[in-house]
């Protein structure tokens, strides 16, 4: 079970921008082990999905990966050439996006781009391929597969699309699928629906999913581990059961009390004050430091590193063992 | 092209409702639509509209004023103009059509490139098409077929070198508006190479522009095509080009009117058959025109 399938290691992706550099993702480490839910948590633009971006190597221009290794299986990614990439991309490492309206090509029906991935990589003629597709539609539990294959983008529904998506990465059955916010356009009851067929094939294909969202419900209900994002750094990492049971850093406890979980009309929501930092200049020292309440003299000018408070539970904070 | 039967006729069947709705919505194309058919008839069944053979010369009969048995009169050589200007329109679409195709064949395939690639790629393809552009083109047509000799197809030729940066720009133009969206990208998330991305997820994308533009580019073919011929750099005599004819009629123009006055006619007819078409399909294709 706690093997690691993907180990990424002081990744760092930058933007180079007129304005400047933006450091998207910097300096972020973590581990996906197998047959494991490992979750990426945090609020829009904290680089959750750069950091998916630079797994698969497809950062769009004027990103960079600037350093850091990404080993899969123990050989890092950064260093395969494009065309050996492109046999990892699908094969081995499939990603799902967020908006299935955009993510589908509208001109081809959905069998035909399901079909893709495997004459892609399989080198299936097109008829074989046409088979699996629809094999594959049936999978994602859509009705009537064969009817359905026949159908543009456009005539389906978003949930229908999202799943025509997740049959289209699953086909060649890649060992880590990561789902870019994949709920995140569709609604509640569709929402629980996708997570539990995407749960249902990774049990049946035993693949390790990177689950990347801003939905802490999705998280307790699905992830095995997680990891919160701020800032394009990482600042705390634990299994779900003690992150929900005993976050530590202050701002993985604003998130938490920020959910509106309780049925009681309370006065106000909780929030976290300020927003989310400048990411072409960041502030200096813990970069939570101006919306935390815990912050001291030190936060303001020396970084946290992220450190083991217990085993498997590691934490970005100078609050702890500083 | 077409995998079996069924999908032919489904393609027909959606060409066919195309034309419908430009008919039913747009009453100028209509008119358009009309003139186009008349003369593609015209030049499939010019051996049996005209009267003689283009090219049969009777200098007894010279300079005769239209007629019963000349409807178009005749010109200098005697030839009957109504024969030269049938058989002229099969010149002017086979030329003008051939002419969109290489323009087409050579604009599409670097604008694709060059609006996927970008950066370097991008550069130079772009500053070879506004290279290009920025002559006169007529004047670089002319120099073209300067330097490989005169004739028909060397006037294609010589069209198609010039235009093709229009398509260029135009499918750069909407290739660089796709490849941000996320199908490019889960295209590449299953290991598409990119080859297969610029064909099979680009290419169908920025057909529908194309072919509105080609059918705007395609009298701008036929005028340029004419042109030539009447500057005596396309077509020899006694091709029944209806540019040449234009140029031989020019100097009868005062007693013979009529010989330049038919195929000019026709000229016009043809490109604005086309221009309206070409007006009608863009409105039709372009969801912001719509009312």
């Amino acid at each position: 079970m706690n093997e690691p399938l993907l180990d990424v290691r002081n990744l760092r992706t930058y933007f180079y921008l007129s304005e400047g550099i933006v450091k998207a993702v910097d300096g972020v480490s973590f581990t996906v082990n197998k047959d494991e839910v490992f979750c990426l948590v945090g609020e829009t633009g904290c680089g959750k999905s750069v950091t998916a971006l630079s797994i698969m190597r497809l950062v769009p221009y004027p990103g960079k990966i600037v350093g850091g290794s990404i080993l899969y299986e123990g050989t890092d990614l950064l260093k395969l050439s494009e065309e050996e990439m492109r046999l990892i991309r699908g094969r081995e490492i499939a990603m799902i996006f967020q908006n299935p309206m955009r993510s589908l090509n509208p001109v081809f029906t959905i069998g035909y781009q399901v079909a893709e991935a495997p004459m892609v990589h399989f080198n299936l003629p097109s008829q074989d391929a046409w088979n699996k597709a629809v094999d594959l539609i049936g999978k994602v539990k859509i009705p009537d597969p064969e009817v359905r294959a026949k159908n543009y983008p456009h005539v389906l529904s978003g949930g229908m699309r999202q799943r025509s998506m997740i049959a289209m990465m699953i086909s060649c059955e890649p060992k880590l699928l990561i789902a870019d916010e994949p709920t995140t356009s569709v609604d509640v009851t569709v929402q629980a629906q996708l997570m539990d067929l995407l749960l249902d094939i990774k049990r049946k294909q035993k693949m390790s999913i990177i689950l990347i969202t801003h939905n802490f419900g999705l998280v307790a209900e699905t992830g095995d581990r997680a990891a919160v994002m701020y800032s394009g750094k990482i600042v705390e990492i634990g299994t779900v059961k003690e992150i929900f049971k005993e976050p530590l850093h202050p701002y993985t406890q604003g998130l938490l009390q920020c959910l509106p979980i309780s049925f009681e009309r309370k006065k106000e929501l909780n929030f976290i004050p300020g927003t989310l930092p400048s990411p072409i200049n960041p502030p200096k020292g813990c970069r939570f430091h101006p919306r935390c309440s815990h912050a001291t003299e030190k936060c303001k000018v020396e970084e946290p590193p992220l450190i083991e408070l217990k085993k498997g539970h590691f934490v970005a904070c100078h609050l702890y063992g500083g | 092209m077409f995998a079996n039967l069924n999908s032919f006729r489904k393609t027909t069947g959606r060409l066919m409702s195309t034309i419908i709705s430009l008919i039913r919505y747009n009453k100028a194309s209509c008119v358009g639509v009309v003139l186009i058919l008349g003369i593609t008839i015209i030049a499939i069944g010019a051996p049996f509209i005209a009267i003689e053979h283009y090219a049969e010369v009777d200098i007894a009969n010279r300079l005769q004023p239209p007629s019963l048995s000349h409807p178009f009169g005749t010109d200098v050589l005697g030839r009957d103009v109504f024969s030269r200007v049938v058989y002229g329109a099969r010149i002017a679409l086979g030329v003008g059509l051939l002419a969109v195709f290489v323009e087409v064949f050579v604009g599409v395939p670097l604008g694709i490139i060059a609006g996927y690639f970008g950066g370097k790629v991008d550069k130079i393809i772009s500053a070879l098409g506004d290279a290009v552009w920025a002559f006169p083109p007529i004047v670089l047509a002319l120099g073209v077929v300067m330097l490989i000799g005169p004739g028909l197809i060397n006037v294609m030729v010589a069209i198609a070198l010039t235009y093709w940066p229009v398509f260029t720009r135009v499918t750069r133009a909407k290739v660089q508006s796709l490849v941000n969206r996320e199908f490019i990208l889960a295209a590449r998330a299953i290991g598409e190479s990119d080859f297969n991305i610029m064909l099979r997820y680009l290419l169908p994308n920025v057909i529908p522009v194309n072919i509105v533009l080609a059918t705007l580019y395609l009298p701008a073919a036929i005028l340029s095509t004419t042109a030539l011929s009447f500057l005596g750099f396309g077509a020899q005599p006694p091709t029944p080009d209806w540019g040449l004819m234009l140029a031989e009629g020019a100097s009868q123009l005062v007693i013979a009117p009529w010989i330049a006055t038919f195929p000019g006619i026709f000229i016009v007819i043809t490109a604005l058959g086309f221009n309206l078409v070409g007006d009608g399909l863009r409105d039709l294709l372009d969801p912001k025109l719509k009312v």
